[in-house]
């Protein structure tokens, strides 16, 4: 175990230094550069080079490399080039909206999911069983951004009971307010992605219906539901907390569309004006810190299923 | 059970489809509120869309910080109304030589900053003279002929190596800002200035905050707090407004007049704009350098239906709108005829056989680009939309010049200079031009400044340097109970101190 487990924490480092050496070459490439934006139209060359120079963009790329992976290890994850501030101040402070938002989608996703699929598994062929998996199929193929409209719409304008967009400027100051303008944001990502999931656990389901042990069980004297629900849900539960590890990074996507849509000042909206403005030093602290995240959760989730699952211990 | 539920969000999802299409009809109206008295406590959110990148009023471009730090919370010598007029601001009076190249102002006293620093004559000679001898600030070249900065007592004086008609009118804006000598804020996240409101916060991407200047020189400003929400998406802004989370809509989209006054607690506005929506043509080489085909792309466009398609604005027909002096109306110089611009086109050698590429700012909507495709389709043009980030639009087209058509909404007042410019991507060079606009500077009366202008923005119509898609309104949705809300050219400018909210 320990072996694994140190062998698997190399694999997660060397993953992030392949995504910082990506993330920084790609940046790279994109057209415009940031001394254009500052300069401004009405500028001439001269000030534009004036203002590269003074944010030391002229220095050779591998020289920025280093200086930037050289700051990572006190912790520093660099600078924004236009307000001075500290990426990692900047993601803490995105991260009170993003966070929350991110675990109330992934509950939202898991509470309508789980007991939805094992459900519709378990009443397979009638129509309760079809009705449902037929709604999660519709549900899982609506554009997040239209399921967002049509909950603003229903709940904001026409009920009034939670806000449509924002987020209170005294952020968590006021917790409840904070939780209702997360809410509807919320809910659209967990809905699409909770359809999406209930298929997959409804297709676990229907295999641990057919596992040798839920029969043998059933063999002695359960029920066929009482058996999967005691002998078959422990393993639907394993394969379930593995493709949460992956919906992870589906619900930083859902972030970045869901915080434009809402008007929430989190990590995703942030980064999508910091590319606009190719605040490169800040883009690639962000971008390396989402990547960073997943690949931990990814890393966590491993370790947990082989600490889990009898059937993985003895693998190397 | 089950079969319920499935029933039950089905019934859920079929009312969802009810309410959409009930949204476009009417919805239960409320009389409007009469305003009553104002509150002094007032907290008034307004919904804009474009935040700065950051706040240094100094050395960063973008409207985006005019739009809202100018007047507001930084203050020149000089200041200008919605109305476009010139009016006293740090200076409370100024006199002319009559060779107009001295200018006298008499600053205020007992102008303090949002600090508690005193404003001092030497503060405003640093600001001016910083201004001029740092290029990297915005607008310096602006004050390019100023040669002596001096102060004596409560006057400031200005002395020009020649006459200016346009030193006052850039001294309401950047180039005029006063800042304090040797101040320590840190320009990019924070404001020292001497305006009505003091900034109290920015949470960016979000919202920024100001709260009025109890210390301030003039008159208090009519609310106690503005919040100025940043809503990029129209639609959200439109929701934001029926949800009663923004008091004021800008930048809004016309078409959604009836959708946003349904309730009757929101009027649509159409204020006036110096906004251009701008079809540069590239004219160093290839086909645009062909004054015919310039042409025939002007005539191929249909430019009322453009307007009918925003459901706001005007046509324009030169590079000068209505606000600013020197317009004239030109739309005898580009009539729309389809037919006319087939010709020039076979003409010029361009039969159905001419593919050109269109650079877009992202952030505009696709209206213009597809009335666009289609019109110049109509003539044989084939138009390929190249959508591309702001960022990319500075390097590629401003930089670079490396483009065919460019469209660009450009919302500065009295910018007739670019066309005056060689250099800028216009690229149009026209030495009688260059002229006319030289002597419209030097001009020492007023008139006689707009006259020359006048003169030059024609033959720029007539060369087909560009073509002037409309020229834009300020959308603004204003709630009933806000009074002072200013609607001219609220693009470029907002200045936000007479607006007062009731608690009707």
């Amino acid at each position: 175990m320990i072996r694994y487990t140190l062998t698997r924490f190399a694999l997660l480092l060397l993953g992030l230094l392949v995504a910082s050496v990506l993330i920084f070459v790609t940046l790279r490439v994109l057209p415009g550069d940031i001394a254009h934006l500052i300069a401004g139209v009405g500028s001439t060359p001269e000030q534009q080079d004036a203002i590269r120079e003074r944010l030391g963009l002229g220095r050779p790329l591998p020289e920025q490399y280093l200086t930037w992976i050289g700051g990572l290890f006190r912790g520093d994850l660099g600078t924004s080039l236009l307000t001075g501030t500290s990426v990692v101040d900047e993601l803490a402070e995105k991260a009170e909206v993003t966070v929350p938002l991110g675990i109330l989608s992934l509950t939202v996703a898991v509470v309508i999911s789980v007991p939805l699929g094992v459900l519709s598994a378990m009443r397979r062929g009638r129509a309760a069983g079809t009705g449902l998996s037929v709604g999660a199929q519709t549900l899982a193929a609506v554009p997040v951004v239209w399921a967002g409209m049509m909950l603003v719409v229903v709940f904001a304008v026409w009920l009034g009971w939670l806000p449509a967009q924002g987020f209170p400027r005294s952020g968590w100051s006021d917790p409840w307010a904070a939780l209702r303008s997360l809410i509807l944001p919320a809910l659209t990502i967990g809905i699409v992605e909770g359809a999406m999931l209930l298929r997959f656990v409804r297709s676990a389901t229907l295999q641990a219906v057919g596992q040798d042990f839920v029969r043998t069980a059933a063999a002695k004297g359960l029920t066929r539901d009482q058996a999967l629900i005691r002998h078959g849900l422990p393993v639907v539960g394993l394969s379930v907390i593995t493709v949460l590890g992956l919906q992870v990074a589906g619900i930083i996507v859902g972030a970045v569309v869901i915080e434009q849509l809402f008007s929430l000042p989190g990590i995703g909206r942030m980064l999508v004006a910091d590319v606009a403005a190719r605040d490169l030093p800040k883009v690639q602290g962000e971008l390396l810190a989402l990547t960073g995240f997943v690949l931990i959760v990814g890393f966590v989730v491993d370790l947990v299923h082989r600490v889990i699952d009898p059937r993985q211990r003895e693998a190397p | 059970m089950l079969r319920r539920t499935a029933l039950a969000a089905a019934s859920l999802l079929a009312a969802g489809l009810l309410v959409l299409s009930a949204c476009s009809g009417g919805g239960g109206s409320s009389a409007p509120t009469t305003p009553g008295e104002p509150d002094p406590d007032a907290s008034v959110a307004i919904r804009l869309v474009l935040e700065p990148s950051n706040l240094d009023i100094r050395e960063t471009a973008g409207s985006a910080l005019d739009q809202i730090l100018v007047d507001n919370i930084y203050q020149g010598l000089v200041a200008r109304t919605p109305e476009q007029d010139i009016v006293p601001a740090l200076a409370s009076d100024w006199t002319v030589s009559p060779d107009g190249v001295t200018y006298t102002f008499t600053l205020r006293e007992g102008v303090t900053f949002h600090d508690g620093q005193e404003l001092t004559p030497q503060d405003v000679v640093w600001s001016l003279t910083t201004r001029r001898d740092s290029p990297q600030w915005r607008d310096s070249a602006r004050l390019a002929n100023v040669t002596s900065i001096t102060a004596e007592g409560q006057d400031i004086t200005l002395t020009l190596s020649e006459p200016d008609s346009s030193l006052l009118w850039n001294l309401t804006g950047r180039a005029g800002i006063v800042l304090k000598e040797g101040d320590t804020v840190d320009y990019k996240t924070k404001t020292n200035g001497t305006g009505p409101f003091v900034l109290t916060q920015w949470r960016q991407g979000d919202s920024i905050t100001f709260e009025r200047n109890d210390a301030y020189w003039g008159e208090a400003s009519g609310a106690a707090e503005i919040v100025f929400d940043y809503i990029p998406d129209n639609q959200a802004a439109l929701n934001a407004a029926l949800a009663g989370e923004v008091d004021v809509v800008t930048g809004f989209d016309a078409n959604l007049k009836e959708q946003v006054e349904q309730d009757g607690d929101f009027a649509l506005v159409l204020g006036r704009s110096t906004d251009k929506g701008t079809l540069a043509f590239n004219q160093t080489s290839g086909p645009l350098a062909d004054k015919r085909v310039r042409q025939a792309i002007r005539q191929a466009i249909d430019h009322d239906a453009i307007i009918e398609a925003l459901a706001s604005g005007q046509t324009q027909y030169g590079p000068i709108p209505e606000l600013d002096p020197g317009y004239e109306e030109l739309s005898d110089v580009a009539p729309y005829d389809p037919e006319a611009a087939k010709e020039l086109l076979t003409e010029a050698g361009y039969e159905d056989d001419l593919e050109l590429t269109l650079t877009i700012p992202n952030f505009y909507s696709t209206t213009i680009p597809q009335i666009l495709v289609s019109d110049l389709d109509e003539v044989g043009i084939t138009l390929e939309v190249d959508s591309v980030d702001f960022t990319t639009w500075l390097t590629d087209v401003y930089t670079n010049h490396d483009y065919d058509l460019s469209f660009v909404l450009h919302t500065e007042a009295r910018d007739f200079e670019n066309w005056a410019n060689p250099d800028y991507y216009f690229t149009y060079d026209n030495a009688e031009v260059q002229e006319l606009y030289a002597q419209s500077l030097a001009a020492t009366d007023e008139s006689e400044a707009a006259d020359l202008l006048e003169k030059a923005a024609r033959i720029v119509s007539e060369d087909a340097a560009a073509d002037w898609l409309y020229n834009g309104a300020s959308v603004v949705a204003i709630g009933r109970n806000v009074v002072g809300m200013p609607t001219i050219n609220v693009n470029e400018r907002l200045n936000a101190a007479e607006i007062a909210q009731s608690n009707g």
